[in-house]
């Protein structure tokens, strides 16, 4: 079964490598550099790096880390601009590509849409292609769907590799264990990644370019119109986590902000503004009620301690480890410790598998402990073989799971009398309710959040229109390298203290860490930055721009721009978000994504009238009689970009 | 009525539920049906504070489940009711609660058990009893987060 589904998968990627390699040479298109369109062309070097960087965004390579960086749309456009030599237009790309992707989150094994491949070859496309970000949009939205032929294969082959290492553990070879956890995974993700990446960043732009030329022109204003719609629906999958309750209020506050100020004040101060409003929300309209407060709670801390200390073997283990016993038996060193939180944050999903999850990570992480502990082979073995076994958390806030664990197993060797039950029954038991909290901390609120703002700011200066869009605007590569520092150090702090604190502290940590209210209050607090941001946000990404006229008294207005846009600037775009949001309680997001494609598509059609013809500018073209417009709402063009 | 959703997953409440199914659904209570969590003081506690904030948690063991479970069915609130195997929903639906749909949302793989899907792996035992569920009545499907296209088990059972 593994090896059919495998084969399946290695096919599929086979399948799409082709599909990537065929058409530029058959249609035609040449991958030479025209100095009027601004085009550039990929060159095998350059293809060859960012086929690397889609690699790396997946890999373990970067501490855990590349999945909160490179993987993003936003970082990826960054380096996939500094490759092909403009770092600003590429964040500008990466940006616009990201916002779609903003309610992202891959918990358990699941993948919505690779979001990495989006960024990395959306953005070469975009870029060397000389396509307006808007444009890209619903491009990238649609090679993300594609990419997940290659998690979805790697998730399917791992598992075999998984059998792999259970034969080493067999042998009590604690060094093969490790090898097979990151060796053979890697090397086919490399194979995977590489080929395909390479092949569609070096064809893909003439092609994607090529296929753009050939399509009726109000199919193109069509695809301009849904890169201002498809952000709606990344923006609303986020709104599912922190749109509720008394935080609502601040989104709209975010909107008008940035609406007000026509994109003028920049995103950091509105996340500042944002982080003043959250303070005052967390002192006088909803103060945390820290467990502790609560009259029948009153004596919680103290019975915490006991059970710390006394209930079941293996909360024992974990209550008062550190500098106890001292004297005899074997200890976990300080550096045993932090050995093996850097090979659990290098390699928790280096093979990630269907099977296993991150089964073989958690055997992989363990195996300094297992070398300091355990001296037989009997007893090597038996400790590989009870770490490779099904395991899944958040791999950073889902530590204290890994840190209770080597308390225990430390007591265990030192002759405590915890049995394999013990040491299961915490891992199964910790992994769902810590992975529900680590998920919901740093996928849907940290990085979402961070990233709205580095998304705010690599979105640069608007081109001054009272609408701004996208095609006059100058990326800011700032957006990027700030986010990235960002997160990365949020997520790092999180990982080891959590580590650390498991290991010292064990099960007392756990409900210290609940009862106190601490993750509540940045929860809330959160809420109420992430709602301003998104809602800025949405006033600067989302584009709708009705094209109807009424005539009134014998004069032409169009109903946006006479009407609506006097009353409430956005209020379209924000009604917009408002009812995806509510739809995507009802209807699956890809249908939604489908239904806004192919409804911004047919929008864009010339039903009536004049301004049909196919000559000249099109897409420039004002006021042509279909139901909405791109760019803006039978308005001038927007000024050329600034780039040469 | 019936209940919402009664999902099978042996690992509880975790970030799809939290995170996914939670919100899809617009639920506002967890019931988790499972004995040794219920016994446990210390995983109970956790189980209750690892929901969201607003969403109250219970940890009850069968006897106790079946009957909070029977009330809930009634009341039509939503309610999310997770369990640890495909034996404790059976025994549920066999003390009466009317459970229209079972989700698959999580087994784990292992020694003697065969894969489904992805990452759902079923023993023996345990395919006899979502049968036996499927027999009385009961739809089974394969969902591991909300936005997925239900798969029915008859569609992957192996003896079909």
């Amino acid at each position: 079964m593994f090896r059919k589904s495998a084969g399946l998968g290695v096919g599929l990627v086979l399948v799409f490598a082709l599909a990537a390699l065929i058409p530029g040479p058959v249609l035609g298109a040449g991958n030479g550099a025209s100095a009027d369109t601004g085009r550039i062309a990929v060159s095998a070097w350059q293809a060859a790096l960012i086929a690397l960087g889609y690699y790396l965004a997946n890999s373990p390579w970067l501490f855990g880390l590349a999945f909160f960086t490179l993987y993003r749309p936003l970082v990826a456009g960054f380096f996939v601009g500094l490759i092909l030599g403009d770092p600003a237009q590429g964040t500008l790309i990466g940006a616009a590509i990201n916002v779609p992707y903003l309610g992202f989150i891959s918990a358990g094994g699941t993948l919505p849409a690779d979001a990495s491949f989006a960024g990395w070859v959306g953005t070469t496309v975009a870029l060397a292609g000389h396509l307006d970000p808007t444009k890209a949009i619903p491009i990238a939205f649609g090679l993300g769907l594609l990419g997940t032929i290659i998690f979805y294969a790697r998730m399917s082959l791992d598992s075999i590799f998984a059998h792999w290492a259970d034969a080493r553990a067999e042998k009590a070879d604690i060094g093969g264990v490790a090898l097979m956890n990151w060796l053979p995974g890697q090397a086919f993700l490399f194979a995977a990644s590489v080929v395909p990446v390479f092949l569609f960043a070096l064809n893909g732009p003439s092609y994607v370019q090529d296929a753009l030329d050939r399509l009726p022109l109000w199919t193109v204003n069509g695809l301009i119109i849904a890169g201002g719609i498809l952000p709606a629906l990344g923006i609303a999958l986020n709104m599912r986590f922190i749109f509720r309750g008394s935080a609502i209020p601040y989104f709209f506050i975010g909107f008008i902000v940035w609406t007000a100020t026509r994109g003028s004040l920049s995103l950091v101060v509105i996340a500042a503004l944002g982080l003043a409003l959250a303070y005052l929300h967390l002192t006088f309209v909803r103060p945390v009620v820290t467990a502790t407060s609560e009259p029948d709670r009153e004596l919680q801390p103290a019975s915490a301690a006991t059970s710390g200390a006394g209930s079941a073997a293996g909360s024992t283990a974990a209550g008062s480890t550190v500098g106890s016993a001292a004297g005899s038996g074997v200890r976990v060193t300080r550096g045993d410790l932090l050995r093996s939180w850097a090979l659990w944050t290098f390699f928790a999903h280096a093979n990630y598998n269907y099977e296993r999850l991150q089964g073989t990570g958690f055997a992989h992480a363990m195996t300094p402990i297992i070398k300091r502990l355990y001296t037989t082979p009997d007893e090597i073995r038996a400790a590989l073989k009870r770490h490779l076994v099904f395991f899944n958390t958040e791999p950073n806030f889902g530590n204290i799971v890994h840190g209770t664990v080597i308390a225990m197993e430390e007591q265990r060797a030192n002759g405590a009398p915890i049995d394999d039950d013990a040491i299961n029954s915490v891992k199964s038991g910790l992994m769902g309710p810590l992975a529900g909290i680590g998920d919901t901390l740093s996928q849907s609120t940290i990085t979402p959040i961070l990233l709205a703002l580095g998304i705010g700011i690599a979105g640069g200066t608007a081109g001054g229109s009272a609408v701004p869009t996208l095609a006059g605007a100058t990326g800011n590569p700032l957006g990027a390298i700030i986010y990235m520092v960002l997160v990365s150090v949020v997520i790092v702090a999180i990982g080891y203290t959590a580590w650390m604190q498991g290991y010292a502290r064990g099960r007392t940590f756990v409900t210290d860490i609940l009862r106190s209210g601490t993750i509540d209050r940045v929860l809330v607090g959160a809420g109420v930055l992430g709602n301003m941001v998104l809602g800025a946000l949405a006033a600067k990404f989302v584009v709708v721009n009705l094209a109807p006229t009424i005539t009134i008294s014998g004069a032409q207005l169009n109903i946006q721009a006479a009407v609506l846009d006097p009353l409430f600037p956005g209020a379209l775009a924000l009604g917009l978000v408002v009812l995806t949001w509510w739809l995507l309680r009802r209807v699956n997001p890809l249908v939604l994504l489908a239904i806004f494609l192919v409804g911004s598509i047919l929008a864009a059609y010339p039903f009536f009238g004049p301004g049909q013809s196919n000559a000249g500018d099109y897409s420039y073209q004002a006021c042509t009689s279909s139901l909405l417009h791109p760019y803006a709402p039978c308005g001038a063009p927007p000024a050329p970009s600034a780039k040469p | 009525m019936s209940l919402r959703l009664v999902r099978i997953d042996d690992r509880l409440i975790h970030g799809q539920v939290v995170a996914g199914w939670l919100r899809a659904l617009g639920a506002q209570r967890i019931v988790i049906v499972d004995d040794a969590a219920a016994r446990d003081e210390f995983l109970r506690e956790v189980l209750t504070l690892a929901a969201p904030s607003g969403v109250p948690v219970e940890v009850l063991d069968l006897v106790g489940g079946a009957a909070r479970c029977i009330d809930l069915a009634a009341s039509r609130e939503p309610v999310i009711v997770l369990a640890r195997s495909p034996r404790t929903v059976l025994a549920l639906r066999q003390a009466g609660v009317p459970i229209e749909v079972v989700d698959l949302g999580g087994l784990g793989a292992g020694p003697g058990r065969r894969r489904l899907h992805r990452t759902i792996s079923v023993s023996a035992d345990e395919l006899a009893e979502l049968r036996e569920l499927e027999q009385l009545g009961t739809r089974v499907e394969i969902r591991i987060v909300a936005d997925d296209r239900p798969i029915a088990l008859r569609s992957l059972d192996p003896a079909r």
